[in-house]
């Protein structure tokens, strides 16, 4: 009897790559093509309850610190006031009203650190991008040793809008 | 004479380091897109500041709304009106009270009633905006009946 010798040849299974790389490069594309580089955003918390006069505790809470911004014409910073003081109209003067708040809540006698409050008061047509360094000078500053925020304020808040006259 | 006997000149290449860096690259694009920011508009040019840093918790109840100028190309204003922009339509930002109420009956359908206490109003507003006009849209929101607010900047790094 002759026995058959069944010669199985070298079994190896090469896989297609071509597909794979097509689904993959398809892939690549995609992505690459839905990619928008968005900037890294932030917020700050604004306290605006509805009917505050009416639901005001009855503990003595001390009065919100004021921060008037003056507009001009154009909607660019004419001066930052706190409490009636003069704080400059430049780069600087954020810098200034953040060292005025945080000289506030560091003060050790003062017990309403806490509790305290900021309203800000701007003109109609001054530029959002200067209430939102107001709003930031009051909320805190950004350690430079740690990078961490340091908070002052928490609770932030708008005085009613000023209409232009007529 | 011998001759030599060539094998078959087929040439295939290696594709294993491509395809190592193919899959590098896909790994890096799906970890840096972001499919979460579609309610920001590209129209708004937010203010900047160091403070703004992202929520710890993200946010659930969120309405985001986004205030803007209409700019050409070159990014100069070509209406000095501020909108509401939603998608392809616009609204001024005054006539936006009848939306914030439609919203707020979203908002109880979504969340039960008086849900929509709860829900954020984030103000995506563009860095020229008249600071008026933004307290004009927070006041037309609080007579819908929304009491949370939130102003929305980009993180500046130094």
């Amino acid at each position: 009897m002759k026995i058959r010798e069944s010669r199985v040849a070298a079994t190896k299974i090469e896989a297609q790559m071509a597909p794979m790389i097509d689904v993959v490069f398809q892939l690549l594309i995609f992505f690459m093509l839905t990619l928008k580089i968005i900037p890294v955003e932030g917020d700050f918390n604004i306290n605006m309850p509805i009917g505050q006069q009416a639901t005001e505790s009855p503990d003595i809470t001390p009065p919100p610190i004021k921060v008037r911004l003056i507009a001009n014409e154009d909607g660019s910073l004419a001066g930052v006031q706190m409490n009636q003081r003069q704080l400059g109209n430049d780069s600087l003067a954020f810098d200034r009203l953040n060292a005025e708040i945080g000289n506030l809540v560091g003060r050790r006698d003062n017990p309403f650190a806490d509790e305290l409050e900021v309203e800000i008061d701007a003109d109609y047509n001054l530029h959002y991008r200067f209430v939102i360094s107001a709003v930031s000078a009051c909320t805190g500053y950004v350690s430079p040793e740690s990078g961490q925020v340091i908070r002052y304020v928490e609770k932030v808040k708008f005085a009613p809008p000023r209409r232009p006259a007529g | 004479m011998r001759y030599k006997k060539h094998e078959s000149s087929v040439i295939e290449p290696d594709m294993t380091p491509m395809i190592d860096i193919v899959f590098q690259l896909i790994a890096f694009f799906m970890m840096v897109t972001n499919f979460e920011q579609t309610q920001a508009d590209e129209r708004v040019k937010l203010p900047s500041d160091q403070l703004a840093r992202p929520p710890v918790v993200s946010r659930e109840k969120v309405l985001v709304i986004n205030v803007g100028f209409i700019r050409d190309k070159e990014g100069e204003k070509t209406d000095p009106t501020a909108y509401v922009f939603e998608g392809d339509s616009k609204t001024p930002v005054l006539e936006y009270g009848p939306r914030l109420k439609e919203e707020k009956r979203v908002a109880e359908a979504l969340y039960g009633p008086g849900g929509h206490k709860d829900m954020i109003i984030e103000i995506r507003a563009d860095a020229e905006t008249p600071t008026g006009l933004v307290q004009e849209l927070i006041k037309l929101a609080q007579e819908a009946g929304f009491e949370k607010f939130s102003l929305r900047a980009k993180q500046l790094i130094r």
